[in-house]
């Protein structure tokens, strides 16, 4: 690697934001670099600052932000140095769109909803390059092909809710690329895809990158993707960057205990648990189950629309089940299905080993009281599946006091300080409100009220999706330990195969509707049978195994066992 | 409470860490957020000491009202002004002067004898114009003194009598008075009834009709909205046609046809002012109907709905415990923002003269008057009230958008 | 013989062809349906205001036999308690209130005739004459003056919300500062006297203003612009020997300006408010920021993508801007002395109890208020794709 010029360099950048609350710093001291034609991954969470640098480098940074005295940004610009912090008016241009463009995360979001998508790129290279419109049309229809969407003339002259997902992540790579900027800043593109398109984009990245020489900043939460795609990586955690260095140092010699943490967030399949012996007894079984939505269909008629068709399927108890599948799967109406919360249209769900008979579908509706003691559900949005306006202690008691289980104030105080011992609230939180807690802890809470009245089975509808990798890993731990000293079974619904990976003893695989493949974890991640089961495999994010192994350091195997532990004594 | 609101006081800046910020329900934090807007803080003094001064009116004011207080020697009698200083001397004490009514000279010997000359000249002397009828002397050495607590006329402070049981207090003493004759801080209208006192009470008489008419609105609105929410489909169908039926006439036509239809039958003054408020209130049940129904129709289908069904919540528990608390703030936000438009549906039926009237007391009646040419001449302070109520209105608008503010991010920081 | 009867329903026909027309085109384009939809509700819309307002005009003391007695009565003939029942029963008036309204209804949809008034012993369409289209066209001058200025003023202010007072942005230069700080504070400053201007014109009721210009022409000696013409030249024609009369033209401008301002002034105030909301909404969504991030700034910013998104719920609410400003008309009518429909409703509803007029009048602002909705609705539809999207589904 010669040492060149920098194209983009950041000294000492110091942003504050103007809250409520005072001065907030959100970026310490930030110092980066980025030469010609490199990609650095810029890592952190939610809070870290990432995002705030990368619009600041734009001069986007919203108008509360205050960027300190001191801080530096220089952009290398046809043989020049450009103070980027100090460019005014019409310059900025520069700036946002000509040497340095962006994509964000929500490709929906990000273009106008209520004009052409031709007209918006257009509108673009008229503005940085001075085509003409016919010009501009040509080039954005080549670009369109580039991308790789298909019917590109088509599309071009369509709106934004009219193309799917991956398609606007493309459309979105398109307009970026069309002015030839030299650094492309792209926030989290791909965290908002189901794994089998994002590897398409990243790869499509891979690709553009090589051939046209640009520089990237990849800004992300997800070690595996930065393995991939990144030559420099620095990992920032809340403002302060905490590690830098090339990609192979800081994902195979991490030096700072957060950036273990968050490595530890990736599947480990060296570590995937052998299947028990014999397969324990089933603690619930569905039979033919259906679950079908009325919709309005073309013109007048009502549309039933199947989301899950037909699905057999025994869940041992005891275990972690894993339901994985893709956006439109069926998986959390299957989930919901099986509480009795989704409409069947045909089958049924019977529960076993219960005191009292559990079993519905259809012509057999649910008798609520019965499955709520049995069976209960902890939701994916930790933000809207608490009432705002009952305090914690309510919340988790509302099934005791809903369904009268307690004859008592006292005994119900009790229990429900209990359960939330076993869930790590602290008892005096319990008079707070919803919005004095942070995300995990509120679906802390949430899993509180689920075992309040001792449920065998619960289902965890992507109960972890909303948070941040390293509470992630908390929140996936105490289900583990409560796997383990209450013998419950748990379903986890997710989208996300290092979560399973990480997490779950038996795996079932969804795809539009249909079961496709089920085993055990170690079965289906190390020998998938169905194809598209393979194509999910392979889709997953790693770190590269090759080179793994080639660069493992001695310390490297012990360091995955220890993070473990480290991760497993940690309580917020 | 104290501890809470001292905490969230302008000065002092509140950190994350502090315990009463979690332990806030949704009304602390309302007062919280609202606390901060200052325009919001001071129209609301304002709103609240016009309130309470128009609530205790006649304690407020040194006259009586009605026609049982006018004041024979000063009618058409433009505002005495308080002093503390004049050319006597300097006194600690706020005194008036003396009024005496001067009577146009009306010379008749002249007259008769003059001819048309003589009525010429008396005409061009203005002897018999309306402005020559409110000319008052001011005797400055005849010093009225203002006192405080006199005792004056004799009125009700507050009627808890129901029925037969007579619970009513009352009082006469007022704040302040004069030691001889009446003080009228705002002059006299033609009858001689102090305009200043009949202020007072017309804002009370205004606000109390549209706390009426509010608490009808609201009722009706919760019926129509919280049916058509809940039940949905073609319940919900058929009550939204009839709602958007009735948004589309225009209001204030129908009020007036319902004042009408009022006027014919027999009603003693309180009983019309009731009615109207009735009318005003249960004909405007459109818009806050209908937000009521989207908001139950949105909130039905969140999760913490869904979540309250799993654990066994009855139907009538997840009503009472969550969906009615979720907008109870969004209603009493919206009443309070309502409140100019109902006082301005009553001053404009009592405007066209088809509301109250005379002699009752209410803004509508009192604005009425400055339509006259008489008055909009000649008696310019009887334009008083039209200040109150201006100033009583952008209270409430100011009040009413703070409090908006205040109410509506009460979404989540994520 | 046929002639006459498809004569006599001519406003029938139309109505059901333009159904048909739109149920046919329906059964292949979905927007068609949609269309064809509306329609349908429309008319039912309309059905329910008429029924409605009838029901509400017969609250209003006196019937038609008692009136046409009472006249009558002025010709020097006494009357009895027997007379009034007996003309009852000949007019028809002794039939229950859904079978009179069903003839009302019935007349009205077939030939557009909106009934006789007792009152004034003539048809109402001959009393109303071209009063009804004076109060529109007054309404709608009204609705386009608060347009005018609310909508620019609107987006002017949403565009200072959040911007703080001084500039202290220390990447800038103690002069940079000084000018920035100058902007920002006059900024603020529009800002701020737009939110009074719209705030008083919340808090000072159309009556009121209208009193207060009248009182200040009383204090400035002037003669009062009442009616919508001065004494010498109401009856002069428009078209005079030389040629359009343009002295009336200005004579005309100088009085109208008065009704369109009052008129104008309250709803001028709620659309400021309504705008900037608006536009503040639009401005902090992600494809605003994506759009400056490629170099799209200035006007082209703000008038290609906030406020080209805000203009589809500002048009939705034309229809219930115009009912809002026609409430209002009635008293700005009798304190200006208009003499539009405005103020013939004041008179039937409270001196003459005319319920024919009134509720002719009412219903033919309830038509135009649906009317106007049902064209919003149909033009959004054709030419805003995301209300296409939400309305049609996927198509």
């Amino acid at each position: 690697m010669t040492v060149g010029i920098n194209l983009l360099e950041i000294r000492d950048l110091t942003i504050d934001f103007h809250t409520d609350e005072g001065l907030v710093r959100a970026v310490d001291n930030l110092s980066l670099s980025i030469r010609p034609a490199e990609v650095m991954g810029l890592v952190g969470e939610s809070g870290s600052g990432k995002s705030v640098t990368a619009k600041t480098i734009m001069r986007l940074a919203p108008d509360n932000a205050v960027v300190q005295h001191l801080s530096q940004i220089t952009l290398n610009h046809q043989g020049q140095d450009v103070n980027v912090l100090k460019l005014r008016g019409r310059d900025l241009r520069l700036v946002r769109g000509n040497a340095v463009s962006m994509i964000f995360q929500e490709p929906m979001a990000s273009f106008a909803p209520a004009i052409r998508i031709s007209d918006q790129i257009i509108q673009t290279m008229q503005i940085h390059l001075g085509y003409s419109k016919d010009q501009a049309r040509r080039v954005g229809i080549e670009l369109f092909d580039r991308v790789g969407i298909v019917d590109p003339a088509k599309r071009f002259d369509q709106y934004v809710f009219e193309l799917s997902g991956g398609m606007r992540q493309r459309a979105m790579i398109a307009m970026a690329l069309s002015t030839q900027p030299k650094l492309l800043i792209a926030d989290e593109p791909t965290t908002a895809l189901d794994v089998t398109i994002q590897a398409q984009v990243l790869d499509l990245m891979m690709e553009l990158r090589e051939q046209m020489g640009m520089a990237m900043l990849f800004i992300t939460h997800d070690l595996g993707v930065v393995s991939k795609i990144a030559d420099n990586v620095t990992v920032m955690q809340r403002g302060k960057a905490v590690e830098v260095g090339s990609a192979e140092r800081v994902l195979f010699q991490p030096q700072h205990p957060y950036t273990r943490r968050l490595l530890d967030a990736l599947p480990h399949l060296e570590n995937l648990p052998e299947a028990p012996r014999h397969t324990p007894e089933p603690l619930l079984s569905v039979k033919n189950l259906s679950v079908s939505y009325p919709t309005s269909g073309k013109g007048r008629k009502t549309e039933l629309f199947t989301a899950v068709k037909n699905i057999s399927l025994d869940l041992p108890e005891g275990q972690i089940i894993g339901l994985v599948g893709e956006s439109g799967s069926g998986k959390t109406s299957l989930g919901k299905a099986m509480l009795g919360a989704a409409p069947i249209s045909s089958g049924g769900v019977q529960y076993h080993n219960t005191e009292k008979k559990v079993t519905f579908g259809v012509g057999k509706p649910v008798k609520r009281k019965h499955l709520a003691r049995t069976a209960q559900l902890v939701f994916q949005d930790p933000y809207s599946s608490l009432n705002p306006r009952m305090t914690a202690r309510d919340i988790i008691a509302e099934p005791l006091e809903a369904m009268r289980l307690t004859k008592s104030r006292e005994e119900t105080d009790q229990k429900v300080i209990e359960v939330a011992k076993r869930c790590h609230i602290e008892v005096e939180h319990l008079r707070r409100f919803p919005h004095a807690f942070s995300g995990g802890q509120r679906q802390r809470i949430s899993i509180a009220r689920a075992l309040v009245c001792k449920p065998k089975f619960i289902v965890a509808d992507e109960s972890v999706a909303a948070l941040d990798v390293s509470i992630q890993a908390e929140i996936l731990n105490l289900l583990k330990e409560l796997k383990e000293e209450l013998g419950l079974t748990i379903l986890f619904i997710s989208h996300d195969l290092s979560v399973i990976a990480n997490l779950c003893d038996w795996v079932c695989v969804m795809r539009h509707g249909e079961l496709v493949e089920q085993g055990s974890v170690r079965q289906i991640f190390l020998n998938p049978q169905q194809a598209y089961t393979q194509k999910l495999i392979s889709s997953i994010a790693l770190l590269d195994a090759k080179e793994s192994r080639s660069h493992r350091s001695p310390e490297w195997p012990c360091m995955a066992e220890q993070s473990v532990s480290v991760v497993s004594c940690e309580r917020v | 409470m104290n501890a809470l609101l001292a905490r969230f006081g302008r000065k002092s800046k509140q950190t994350k860490n502090d315990e009463s910020y979690y332990t806030a329900g949704q009304m602390a934090l309302i007062k919280a957020r609202f606390k901060r807007k200052t325009s919001g803080v001071v129209a609301a003094w304002i709103l609240g000491t016009m309130v309470l001064m128009g609530f205790f009116a006649p304690f407020f004011s040194p006259v009586d009202p009605t026609i049982r207080g006018a004041d024979a020697e000063y009618r058409r009698g433009a505002p005495q002004m308080i002093y503390f200083w004049d050319d006597n001397g300097f006194s600690l004490r706020p005194f008036s002067y003396t009024y005496k009514k001067v009577n146009a000279k009306i010379d008749l010997k002249a007259l008769a004898g003059g001819g048309l000359d003589a009525l010429d000249a008396f005409i061009a002397s203005g002897a018999l114009s309306s402005s020559s009828q409110n000319k008052f002397e001011i005797d400055k050495n005849n010093r009225r003194y203002v006192q405080f607590f006199v005792k004056g006329w004799d009125y009700s402070l507050i009627d808890l009598s129901v029925g037969s049981l007579d619970l009513d207090f009352r009082w006469d003493r007022h704040l302040f008075g004069v030691e001889r004759g009446q003080i009228h801080l705002m002059g006299t209208d033609e009858d001689g009834k102090d305009v200043f006192s009949r202020t007072l009470h017309a804002v009370w008489v205004t606000i109390s009709i549209a706390i009426v008419a509010l608490i009808v609105k609201l009722f009706v609105s919760l019926f129509v909205g919280g049916v058509s929410g809940y039940f949905g489909g073609r319940v919900d169908t058929i009550m939204m046609s009839i709602t958007e039926a009735v948004r589309v006439i225009p209001p204030i036509p129908i009020y007036l046809a319902c004042a009408v239809a009022l006027a014919h039958i027999d009603l003693t003054p309180v009983q019309r002012y009731f009615a109207i408020a009735v009318v005003i209130g249960a004909l405007d049940f459109a818009t806050l109907g209908r937000r009521l129904r989207t908001h139950i129709l949105t909130e039905r289908n969140q999760d913490y709905v869904l979540a309250a069904k799993l654990c066994g919540s009855s139907t009538r528990r997840i009503i009472w415990r969550h969906l009615i608390p979720s907008f109870t703030s969004y209603i009493i936000v919206d009443t309070l923002i309502n409140f100019p438009y109902v006082i301005l549906a009553e001053t404009s039926l009592s405007f066209l003269g088809l509301g109250l009237t005379e002699p009752v007391n209410s803004l509508g009646v009192l604005l009425q008057k400055a339509q006259d040419p008489d008055i909009q001449q000649n008696m310019v302070w009887q334009f008083f009230p039209v200040l109150v109520f201006v100033f009583l209105i952008m209270a409430f608008v100011f009040v009413g958008d703070a409090l908006r503010d205040a109410a509506d991010p009460y979404s989540e920081k994520k | 013989m046929i002639t006459q009867f498809l004569l006599d329903t001519w406003l029938l026909w139309l109505l059901l062809g333009v159904g048909g027309l739109l149920w046919w085109g329906g059964r292949d384009s979905q927007y068609v349906n949609y269309v064809f939809n509306r329609y349908l509700l429309a008319l039912a819309t309309l059905v329910l205001v008429s029924g409605i307002v009838f029901s509400l005009m017969e609250v209003l003391p006196g019937d038609c036999a008692e009136k046409y007695i009472a006249y009558k009565n002025t010709q020097g003939e006494t009357i009895t308690e027997a007379d009034i029942q007996a003309e009852r029963v000949r007019m028809g008036l002794d039939k229950s209130l859904p079978e009179r309204w069903g003839r009302w209804v019935t007349n009205l949809t077939l030939r557009g005739d909106l009934g006789f008034s007792c009152a004034k012993r003539q048809s109402v369409n001959l009393a109303l004459g071209n009063r009804f289209w004076m109060s529109f066209m007054f309404c709608i001058a009204g609705l386009m003056f608060s347009y005018l200025i609310a909508v620019p003023f609107g987006i002017l202010s949403a565009f200072t919300i959040n911007k703080p007072w001084t500039d202290k942005n220390p990447q800038h230069s103690k002069a940079e500062q000084l000018a920035g700080t100058a902007v920002l504070s006059l900024q603020k400053v529009v800002d701020l006297l737009l939110r009074i201007i719209s705030y008083l014109g919340l808090a000072l009721p159309n009556f009121l203003l209208a009193l207060t210009i009248i009182l200040l022409y009383v204090f400035a000696g002037e003669p009062m612009p009442t009616g919508l013409f001065s004494d010498q030249w109401v009856n002069v024609p428009w078209f005079g020997p030389d040629g359009f009369e343009t002295g009336k033209f200005y004579d005309f401008l100088g009085h109208i300006w008065l009704p369109i301002f009052v008129i104008g002034w309250s709803a001028t105030a709620l659309q400021l408010q309504t705008v900037r909301a608006l536009v503040v909404d639009e401005s902090n969504k992600l494809y605003v920021d994506a759009a400056r991030a490629r170099g799209v700034d200035g006007l082209t910013l703000w008038a290609g993508y906030p406020v080209r998104h805000s203009i589809s719920p500002l048009f939705n609410s034309i229809g219930f801007d115009f009912q809002r400003v026609f409430n209002d008309l009635p008293i700005v009518a009798v304190v200006i002395g208009l003499t539009d429909s405005a103020a013939l409703l004041i008179e039937a509803l409270s001196m003459t109890n005319d319920q024919e007029l009134a509720a002719a009048i009412l219903f033919l602002v309830a038509l135009v208020v649906i009317s106007m909705n049902f064209m919003t609705d149909v033009v959004l539809a054709a030419i805003d794709p995301r209300v296409r999207k939400s309305v049609l589904g996927n198509g």
